[in-house]
């Protein structure tokens, strides 16, 4: 057995266990993670609106070798071995996008992994032998002490086995944290902020009886709304025309669950539980709501292998989103800019490794081409390290000017999550290369299942949609112009005009 | 004072207070309600997916004279006076809907507090009277004995005092679960006896073998439950190419039908306060409640639109002129369907989140029989144009919701499944919402000159009637469009008024793997 088995075996338990030894291809440094360093105070992480972070929690070292502590639930299938081999790599990933992740720890853990493995392996030989000798003739005496031999060898496996168990555990738990490695040309850093400030689309929202923030807040508190009147028609034109437009580039159609299982959302690379969650959990189950859409479609081909000729995976999912925005306290919280629940447009791929840097691309294209048949005036940034969550290996966000607001709001996240979410999920594809003939066995072996990478980008966020059209469209008399692409799935309407009272 | 400003009392709060008795004109019988009878044991609930129906709490005698008993957290503007005036059609009524309200605590509860309530005032005059006494030139032995009077009666008094809004809490919280009155119409009983109204159309003649809508989900590949319940459980399901394309035209589709009649359009929260959930007749608490709740909040997820329009008005006075307010409302819904074992829950049937369109009306008084029918002409209306298969029912006592005074249900042709299922409800549900969010209008009529005091008085506000009505229950109609529409060849036809909606599709096609 060996190293390959030991990474196997931290997949989820429904992969078949099989020997991958000569088709193990080394894993280009972009693919693996999760590497921890020295255990530092918890910092707070910027949260934003459409992106995929999460809040790192942080595991003290006194924790992970606490033997009561909780068993993971579910297993990524992390490469230790790569980890180990690329450690300094590892930490300055870690220490430029600001995680809490512990590497030292998880290297620690998987070095006495590894002992105690070799030490397990021993003991079964020694116990085989014993078993092999007692088939011989013997003295009853010699019977005797091997018999004894043989029952100290089971108790003592017994216990390292335990002890086995308990270490993968730790290991599982501390590793999980660790985030994903970066793109080499994402810059390195933190977030600049700067704000200025018109009619905005509160006031317009009032003048025009599209929006009721009022109500809102004693039926169900702040930060819900009602949209009446053409607003509703405008939300139903831009979801209509966003899905005509996504679909003709040949992407699926897909409404989605909005209640799921608490467990898909971690693998996702979102924390339910953690302080400031931005995650919405139902009464008396292990059930919550979801931040994205990102997060069912994600479910849907967990613990799957894909055959290759399936891939890419392109899907335009509606849902409804719920979000907590605890902990957005001090960031920009005005009307429709930052709300509790919204609808959104999601596109999501599931594809190759290889060609996940082309899906990046071609969703940031279809993004700016959205916006710019709107009319809007917008910046394509690429996110610093200190902005990208656990999952994002690179994360472009689209900023668009909202000049009722006085700056450039987000309005839609593009992430190239590599095999992060993959590996956690347990999605994975069987590559058609021609079969390998296995001259030891004398057959035909299939190629080793690989883990796909995994891509989503917003396509429509309403609210935020709506923040730039009412504010980049307002005219003088206070009515507010339909852009030309969405009047056709509004009943031809051209103008939001003033009612008479 | 008296029972007009008791009745007004019990308002919320916030209503300013004033005599009305010039203008209180006696409510019509089919306006108030909620009479409690003898304790029964609880009889379990049919909870219908689309009606207003509430599993009525059962709150036996002994907790409502509990002097710990919890205090209700708000107050429906219930008429005592009436209830006591009318208890006899009040108890008929409780059993024909197989109520568990208690009507004799509440009455009980009311003749105690009135008594409660005189005594304090008597208090209150005596104390008065010691007070202005004291004013006076006294000996100082007659002063002390004042003083003591004092003491004692004001010491009584705050006892007193403590007992009467105990005692009103009581009230409130048994009175709450009286269901609303019943139109004289509505057949008396069980499911079995609701009436049919109207039918429309006529079951499609196959001469294939047909298939469910879950079949045809899978072989269409529109719909996915199996990944559905690895991710979130069972009854959750994925919408997959045209099935998408279906849900966006028929909401569409419905809207722009919904408007021409003059309802304005809303998108609503989908995330209320609790209290909101029960002010509109549901039990977001109770056993086998269809309420999400959220974790470590007092909110829930909505199960209807119903809920957070009718709390857009609450606590408020209309201008009569405002009135009808008419919305159509979409929203998902979320319903855990907790205590629907046995019923059907096949694929599309029963699922625990959905999106719907909704009707809401909020009139007067004398409207509300007349909206109760356009409301439910509509739907008529709109399901005929889909050339589906159904009939209108008068919906039978015991299936009406605690809030509905008359419900009519429309139940649809169902092939795949082989019998009828309800794809739509609309209630009306006079004032009993209304009571409990405290929605009320000013009528516009002439103002009335008060002699006594020489000034105008403002006409009192009264109740509005709300009523909600299913335009589109999207999984339920597409169960109907799916197992009607299909083809020998497992093709589904759209039926035309949607094709325009969803760029021109005419036929949904088995495709090529």
């Amino acid at each position: 057995m060996g190293l390959h088995t030991l990474r196997l075996a931290t997949a989820p338990m429904t992969f078949s266990t099989f020997s991958s030894r000569l088709f193990l291809k080394p894993f280009p440094n972009t693919l693996l993670s999760l590497f921890p360093r020295h255990v530092q105070p918890r910092k707070p992480f910027l949260v934003r609106a459409f992106s995929a972070s999460s809040a790192v929690q942080d595991i003290p070292a006194t924790q992970a070798s606490d033997s009561s502590a909780a068993r993971p639930q579910w297993k990524a299938a992390i490469d230790f071995k790569w980890i180990r081999d690329n450690k300094e790599a590892i930490e300055i990933n870690i220490k430029n996008r600001n995680s809490n992740a512990n590497l030292e720890a998880v290297l620690e853990l998987y070095e006495n992994m590894i002992n105690l493995q070799k030490e397990v392996e021993g003991l079964r030989e020694e116990r085989n032998n014993v078993a092999k000798k007692m088939k011989g003739k013997l003295e009853p005496s010699e019977r005797q002490k091997l018999v004894e031999e043989g029952k100290n060898l089971k108790e003592s496996l017994v216990t390292l086995e335990e002890d086995l168990v308990k270490l993968r555990d730790e290991l599982q738990l501390v590793a999980q944290s660790i985030p994903n490695m970066t793109h080499p040309d994402v810059p390195v850093g933190g977030e600049d902020s700067s704000a200025i400030r018109k009619e905005d689309h509160l006031q317009l929202g009032k003048d025009l009886d599209l929006i009721d923030f009022d109500s809102a807040a004693e039926v169900s508190g702040s930060k819900f709304f009602y949209l009446k009147n053409e607003a509703v028609l405008l939300e139903m034109a831009l979801l209509n025309w966003t899905l005509s437009e996504v679909m003709k580039k040949g992407f699926t159609p897909l409404t989605t669950p909005e209640i799921v299982r608490s467990s898909i959302v971690e693998k996702c690379g979102f924390q339910p539980r953690g302080d400031n969650t931005q995650v919405y959990s139902i009464d008396g189950t292990d059930q919550c709501l979801i931040g994205t859409a990102e997060i069912p479609i994600g479910g849907i081909h967990m613990d799957s292998i894909l055959l290759e000729s399936a891939l890419p995976l392109k899907y335009i999912a509606f849902s409804h989103c719920f979000r907590t925005e605890a902990g957005a306290a001090g960031a920009a919280t005005k009307g429709l800019y930052r709300v509790h629940q919204f609808s959104k447009a999601e596109m999501f791929v599931l594809c190759r490794p290889e060609d996940s840097e082309t899906f990046h691309d071609e969703l940031i294209q279809i993004e700016e081409d959205l916006f710019t048949s709107l009319g809007l005036h917008f910046k394509t940034l690429d996110m610093a390290t200190a902005d990208l969550g656990a999952p994002a290996y690179r994360k472009f966000d689209i900023e668009a000017w909202m000049p009722g607001l006085g700056r450039f709001g987000e309005i839609s996240s593009a992430s190239n999550c590599t095999d992060y979410q993959s590996r956690r999920l347990g999605i994975r594809y069987r590559p058609s290369e021609p079969l390998q003939a296995d001259s030891k066995k004398g057959k035909m072996n299939l190629p080793a299942p690989k883990f796909v990478h995994t891509l989503n980008a917003t396509a429509c966020a309403v609210p935020r949609m709506m923040v730039c059209l009412l504010e980049n469209y307002q005219q003088e008399d206070g009515s507010v112009v339909i852009p030309e692409p969405l009047r056709p799935f509004m009943g031809g309407i051209e103008l939001i005009k003033p009612k008479l009272r």
